[in-house]
């Protein structure tokens, strides 16, 4: 979640991530917080503090001095807050520890096996944006969250978990618009033309060097 | 035996229907003595993930005059294979599929837990969503490259298979070519010139010279390949249009001091509305128009370019001084109409400082079932995820809009059908339905007899698939004069206020303000004489039962509601809050006439307090959501021990997690509300303060502070008639025998 923009807009409000309102779009809306009290002139009586409040015991003014906010009293319910638990975000304050080299081997694995069957001028198209992008890695302008989830989906779009990459793609985009839209596009496009690939296109292209080892090791 | 609030519930839960009357009076002359009019709130498309879609066409009754659907109320003889329409009383047979039906082995729609039923019809070809993208380039710098980017953004949130279209305008309306190739095409036209729909395609050169209409296939779109210049799937040509969206550049033309930029907006929606017009009639399309400031040339301007003169007010227009509101009005109307009748709808999304023109273009969202947002500037989060809430998915993954929508209703005894045009719809979209109960007084429906209305909604749902929704329901009609405790048991007091506050905000775009809220009044007042309890002349003996008894509350904040009193609005955003609220459903709706009050402290868990001054206490956190605004306001006391910063230490957890318990409440509101609403964090003595101040009834005032005695609660400067007062003089006005 992150403040709104209060310079353009007044009371902006918070900007919340791709993850928590795709999250909040999911469950229907408990509407919680729709009651309402009857005004009680209509049953005769007065109008009554809120119900189970006590009287202030004393005026608390500011001219006194103020005395602490209770610390023993029950404390009220707690809702379970929405935390930003994405594993993602939370990903994104450690250090990010991906290179380059390993998320581009694997996206151009990918468009290596497009070559064999989509029109040369759209990979061309999809090449030039990841060099966009691996240029803008390389001279530091990507921040450590796009550069891990930019590693998760090319992990994603090797494992052919094909609507996981395209997730990520998205909460990528909006999320980060400024750092990634000269390129992002590319990206979509390469993960929904490999989609396409005939599978024996897609195995024939070898495993990745990472899978071997995990063969191996069985 | 349920209650009438569970009953109402479940009703709204399962048919998306509110009724202000849950019992019918049966004759015309009793449903006026009744004040609030027989009416319902419908939500055509309420989301239902207990039903799933049948994958069949409905059964008609074979009255061409009637053609009702067949339902659960419709008499069966199993045997025959016969069924009754209950709406004309016609004998139908079944159709030949339905050869092996008995009464164990019945089709869904007989069954009575499918009151609402939804169909997938496949016929005619299936064409996808289209999206035109009609983009002001009149913009700051900054807010320009805030909206590219939003753009570039939605391209990955729309469907793959969508057809998307850009048009740009600024001095000039520029439409562009869009290729596989990298080389941009565009058609520039003039923004001062009006132009016909015929014309339009002409200059676009989508009319084929003279090729034959098939015959018997009129309403067929025409040749894709010619239009395919203009609107393209996404997935084709996404690269190419994320570079022409990222090399937009603001408008070239000089814009001398002391003038307004030359903004051609009405030639650009008249070119987007003539494009669709032309090549995708009938079908499912969204023309998105982003705009940043006032139409100031051509047909359907606003205002000039003289910064000087300043664009309409409320005082202009009550002095008939608004030069261009007509006109405008006029042609934006016109425009609205030709979209509606091709199944298109037309969003605003209007990010300035000033106004831009919402009042004259409103019917083009109004009309089409379009959204309008209005707001500041693009580059502000309110702009940025309502917009992408656009593309909301539900619990299916499949995008909350659907397109084209038309709704039928259908009464009994009439056998007759009224038919709209919604276009654009979503599962929240809500309509009011005033009925009329045509029966004389000398001859009432029959007694224990059950009323029945059926709603017919055809829409194209966003994986293109056409479906039809068809929800009926039956209510009992009653004697209002021997039965009146029965009517008055089944008043639903929030779907009525809902509805005489769409009548209200009707009116009030055609009367004059004063003549609105007295029309209100008198409504009130002859309700609670016909449905009060009362001595004659004797106030404090009034009552009204539980059923009624938020109602005149309900009215008193719908008085003082933006939707009806215009002080400190622009007309611009009356027009905007107005839209809104005759679309919300109820609970939405109800929150904007009368905003939800909670209050946080140490005593106990959140609960509602009265919408009043003296729920504002120095101890208490309150939360307020007027649905436009989210207002937290920390109570004096707990102001000083945020700022003392008690919050920081251990042994004060407790007061830490209740300053967080109003920020997490707000932040689920803020996460699902479209639009985003506007968020206020303030305090005590805060300026900002002023949004709770002018919403809470003023109970106490500087007027009154003293002769109450007790120093709770925060007196409101006002000289604003507070509810207790409206209330006096309501039991006063309502007992009198005189009025």
């Amino acid at each position: 979640m992150v403040a709104g923009n209060q310079e353009k807009g007044w009371n902006d409000p918070p900007q919340f991530s791709y993850g928590l309102q795709t999250q909040a779009q999911g469950v229907q809306k408990r509407n919680f917080l729709n009651k309402r009290v009857p005004p009680p002139q209509l049953d005769g009586s007065q109008v009554s503090l809120p119900s189970g409040a006590p009287l202030p015991a004393k005026p608390l003014s500011p001219t006194l001095p103020l005395a602490p906010p209770p610390s023993t009293v029950v404390l009220p319910a707690r809702r379970l807050s929405a935390v930003d638990s994405t594993a993602l975000s939370a990903s994104a304050h450690t250090e990010c520890e991906a290179s380059i080299e390993d998320v581009m081997g694997l996206l151009d694995w990918a468009l290596t096996a497009c070559r064999t069957t989509v029109k040369r001028q759209v990979c061309d198209e999809v090449s030039k944006r990841l060099t966009l992008f691996q240029e803008m890695w390389i001279s530091g302008k990507l921040s450590s969250p796009v550069k891990k989830r930019m590693y998760y989906l090319a992990q994603e779009l090797k494992k052919q978990n094909w609507d996981s990459a395209d997730e990520t793609h998205r909460s990528l985009i909006v999320d980060y618009v400024n750092e990634v839209s000269q390129w992002m596009v590319g990206v979509k496009r390469l993960i929904a033309e490999t989609r396409n690939l005939p599978t024996e296109v897609l195995n024939a292209e070898g495993p990745s060097p990472k899978e071997d080892t995990t063969q191996n090791t069985q | 035996m349920a209650t009438y609030q569970e009953f109402i519930q479940q009703n709204e839960d399962r048919d998306g229907v509110r009724f202000s009357w849950n019992v019918w009076p049966s004759s015309r002359l009793e449903a006026t003595k009744m004040v609030v009019p027989l009416a319902c709130l419908f939500t055509p498309l309420k989301e239902r993930p207990d039903l799933p879609p049948v994958q069949y066409e409905p059964v008609l009754c074979s009255r061409p005059t009637c053609k009702a659907v067949l339902n659960p109320l419709c008499q069966v003889d199993y045997r025959a294979k016969l069924w009754a329409c209950n709406f004309c009383y016609q004998r139908n047979q079944f159709p030949p599929a339905y050869a092996g039906i008995s009464d164990v082995n019945q089709p869904a729609e007989l069954m009575p837990q499918f009151s609402t039923i939804e169909y997938i019809v496949q016929h005619g070809p299936q064409t996808p969503l289209i999206f035109l993208y009609v983009v002001d380039t009149c913009l700051e710098e900054e807010d320009l490259q805030a909206l590219k980017e939003s753009l570039q953004m939605s391209l990955s949130l729309l469907p793959p298979n969508a057809l998307v279209g850009l048009i740009t305008f600024g001095r000039m309306v520029q439409v562009y070519e869009l290729s596989c190739d990298g080389i941009s095409k565009s058609y520039v036209f003039r923004g001062t010139k009006d132009l016909s729909g015929k014309q339009i395609q002409e200059m676009l050169g989508l009319t084929k010279p003279a090729a034959p209409v098939q015959q018997g296939r009129p309403a067929q779109p025409q040749d894709h390949s010619i239009s395919s210049r203009f609107l393209q799937p996404v997935h084709k040509i996404d690269m190419n249009l994320t570079d022409l969206l990222c090399e937009l550049q603001r408008d070239p033309w000089p814009v001398p001091q002391g003038k307004r930029p030359l903004r051609s907006t009405g030639i650009a929606l008249s070119i987007a509305v003539g494009l669709l017009e032309g090549t995708f009639p009938n079908t499912g399309a969204r023309i998105m128009l982003f705009t940043g400031g006032p139409p100031t040339q051509g047909p359907g301007m606003v205002v000039g370019d003289e910064l000087k003169t300043p664009i309409r007010s409320w005082h202009d227009i009550e002095k008939d001084n608004a030069r261009y509101l007509k006109k405008a009005t006029k042609y934006y109307d016109a425009l609205a109409n030709r979209s509606a009748v091709n199944g298109h709808c037309i969003d605003i999304y209007a990010f300035a400082l000033d106004q831009t023109g919402l009042l004259e273009m409103k019917c083009c969202s109004n009309l089409t079932g379009g959204h309008i947002v209005m707001g500041d500037s693009f580059n502000t989060s309110l702009f940025k995820q309502t917009y992408q809430r656009v593309f909301t998915k539900d619990y299916n993954g499949e995008f909350r809009m659907a397109f084209g929508g038309e709704l039928e209703v259908k009464e009994m005894g009439l056998g007759g059908t009224s038919q709209w045009k919604i276009c654009g719809i979503n599962p929240f979209t809500t309509l009011g339905i005033y009925f009329e109960v045509v029966n004389q007084h000398n001859a009432p429906v029959p007694q224990g007899g059950r009323g029945a209305i059926q709603f017919i909604t055809q829409y194209q749902h966003s994986s293109t698939q056409k479906r039809i929704r068809v929800t009926t329901i039956a209510r009992n009609w009653a004697d209002a004069q021997s039965q009146i405790q029965h009517i008055e048991a089944a008043f639903d007091q929030e779907a009525a206020a809902v509805l005489m506050a769409r009548l209200g905000v009707f009116r009030a775009e055609s009367e004059e303000g004063p003549d609105v809220l007295r029309w209100l009044d008198r409504q009130l007042i002859r309700l609670c004489q016909k449905f009060g309890q009362f001595h004659k002349e004797d106030p404090n003996s009034f009552r009204l039962s539980e059923s009624f008894s938020l109602y005149p509350q309900f009215m008193f904040h719908l008085r003082r509601s933006p939707f009806l009193q215009v002080f400190n609005n622009s007309p611009d955003e009356s027009s905007y809050y107005r839209h809104h609220f005759v679309r919300q459903d109820l609970t939405q709706s109800l929150i904007m006439i009368q905003p939800i009050l909670y209050s946080y402290s140490f005593y106990g868990p959140p609960e509602p307090v009265l919408l009043d001054s003296s729920s504002i206490l120095p101890d208490r956190i309150l939360l307020m959501d007027t649905f436009f605004q989210l207002v937290i306001y920390h109570g004096e006391t707990i102001a000083q021990w945020r700022k003392a910063g008690y919050q920081e230490m251990a042994e004060y957890e407790n007061f830490k997690q209740l300053l967080q318990a109003p920020l997490d409440d707000a932040q689920e509101i803020l996460q699902t509300r479209f639009p985003m609403p506007r968020y206020i964090d303030t305090e005590h003595g805060g300026s900002q303060a002023r949004f709770l101040l002018s919403k809470v009834n003023p109970s106490q005032t500087h007027n009154n502070l003293y002769a109450w005695g007790q120093e709770t609660g925060a007196p409101i400067l006002t000289d604003d008639v507070s509810l207790q007062v409206f209330m006096d003089h309501l039991k006063k006005l309502a007992v009198s025998s005189a009025s």
